[in-house]
């Protein structure tokens, strides 16, 4: 009884700590029951975590590497097809693109072609470049099984997939904490 | 037990070893790689840790995604003010009030012995020989790269260096489908880019960074490509230099670089804008407000500073007097 009591002593001095350094990052929970997406394209539909998992998924192979050199990967990853997004809000045409945002500011654009998995370059383990397998770019909300954690990006990051493991794609285009997606004119 | 408990109380454990943070451009991971070995060595006890990211990258982590760092150093010393001479979230403290311009690049047209012509290009000849369709020239991004929208300054300041109105368009504009374009406004040439930068034929090849270009270069799958004048050193390539009015490297000629401004196709960060434009190329280095070790910052600074002024292999140039700014 005396190490149970302890023990809750031990837990909240641990959490009130954890709390006063101010240095936790956003609670996975709420987040996730905060988050909403907005896609803008002739119409706006603002969806949950919860209504983009009801959509259709792809699972596959992502992999990406910094313009340094830095490798982050290889996970297998969960998502919904941007195109499938896009659907939500009309839809994107030939000559349109997908212009991808966070809160943190970043913005990435994807035209048409990129949302069919074309014009990326591909690269081996050892970053020597490889003819592109047919990929798929995805909105991802389960890394490896899990739920995407925070720090990488979570709830919903871009990922660059495919079904062949270890093709690794340039990480500029993998969007971290995607809240806006807007369909535009090329 | 009782000497263990002793040595507990008296303080008498190893100390805690102190972790310094440093986040570089990557053009800079080579000497602080080189910095990161020596300092340690003179300071026990201290693990630097370098990481690297595109200069605007670098001052993100620490003002966009709330990381801390001791050291933040960019290619770009503008960036420093233009996006940390405001108040930390939460605080009345800037990111930072000040920082250390502490070097300088140039840029270069790179090769290496596979290259088509290779025997044959000179610093006089290269705007030739870089138009010639079957040679294949590579930049890094310009949305990613600050080496890569330089590489387009250059080519645009070597028309009127060259006396070669068409220079750009053979090298670069005439390899897309109508989408970079030319512009002169009150004295200003901008350059406009599309959002997707993608060229319509082999003669033109964009990479996100310099190491994959000059790993494409060292396989044969360019044959030139414009890169800073410390990369191509301490890659041991071989590199054609280019006159001080157009190379983006001498304070000088800070008016003549001022006349060429690169308009990217989106904002990729909401903090700076699509314009970026020319500047004679200097690195610099600053501590942010809330760096955990400002103290071992500072000696980390100076140490590189100083070594910088050493003109090593390898690094970036000595900042001659006059050049920041």
């Amino acid at each position: 009884m005396k190490h149970h009591t302890h023990a809750i002593i031990l837990a909240a001095v641990l959490l009130l700590l954890a709390l006063a350094s101010g240095c936790s990052t956003p609670a996975g929970g709420a987040l996730e029951r905060d988050w909403r997406l907005t896609v803008n394209g002739t119409t706006e539909k603002v969806i949950t975590l919860q209504e983009l998992r009801a959509l259709p998924s792809v699972t596959g192979y992502g992999f990406c590497v910094s313009t340094t050199g830095a490798r982050f990967g290889p996970y297998t990853c969960r998502g919904v097809d941007l195109r499938e997004i896009a659907a939500l809000a009309g839809g994107i045409g030939p000559g349109q693109q997908a212009w991808v945002s966070a809160p943190d500011g970043y913005l990435w654009v994807f035209d048409d072609d990129q949302l069919d998995g074309k014009d990326f370059v591909t690269f081996d383990e050892n970053l020597k470049e490889i003819p592109s397998p047919p990929l798929r770019i995805i909105l991802m909300y389960e890394q490896n099984g899990k739920p995407l954690p925070y720090d990488d990006g979570g709830p919903a990051r871009i990922a660059i997939v495919s079904e062949q493991p270890g093709v690794i794609t340039e990480g500029s285009a993998w969007v971290k904490w995607v809240d806006r997606i807007e369909i535009r004119e090329g | 037990m009782l000497l263990a408990g002793t040595a507990f109380f008296s303080g008498c454990q190893a100390p805690e070893p102190v972790t310094l943070k440093v986040i570089a451009a990557g053009s800079l991971l080579y000497p602080f790689a080189e910095a990161e070995q020596e300092f340690e060595a003179g300071h026990p006890g201290v693990d630097v840790q370098v990481e690297g990211h595109g200069s605007i990258q670098v001052i993100r982590q620490v003002t966009d995604l709330h990381r801390t760092a001791d050291v933040l150093a960019v290619a770009d010393e503008s960036l420093v003010p233009d996006l940390m001479y405001r108040p930390m979230e939460g605080s009345d403290r800037n990111f930072t009030d000040g920082y250390i311009p502490f070097a300088t690049n140039e840029m270069v047209i790179v090769y290496t012995g596979k290259s088509r012509y290779h025997e044959e290009i000179t610093s006089e000849n290269w705007p030739d020989i870089l138009g010639r369709p079957e040679v294949r020239v590579g930049f890094s991004n310009p949305m990613l790269d600050a080496a890569g929208y330089r590489a387009l300054m250059v080519l645009q300041l070597a028309e009127e260096e060259y006396g070669d109105p068409e220079l750009f368009e053979n090298v670069i504009s005439d390899h897309f489908p109508s989408t970079v374009r030319v512009r002169e406004t009150g004295g200003t040439t901008v350059i406009s880019l599309p959002e997707i930068i993608r060229p319509s034929d082999d003669h033109v090849i964009i990479r996100d960074g310099s190491i994959y270009l000059i790993s494409l270069l060292e396989a044969g799958g360019i044959d030139y490509a414009i890169e800073y004048r410390s990369v191509a050193e301490a890659m041991n390539l071989s590199y054609i230099s280019l006159p001080p009015s157009i190379n983006l490297g001498s304070g000088e000629y800070a008016e003549q670089y001022r006349k060429v401004t690169v308009e990217l196709g989106f904002p990729r960060f909401s903090t700076l804008g699509r314009e970026r434009v020319g500047r004679p190329i200097v690195y610099a280095m600053t501590i942010p407000a809330n760096a955990p070790h400002p103290g071992l910052a500072r000696e980390f600074i100076d140490y590189v500073a100083n070594e910088s002024e050493s003109g090593r292999p390898g690094w970036p140039a000595p900042l001659a007097r006059g050049v920041s700014g």
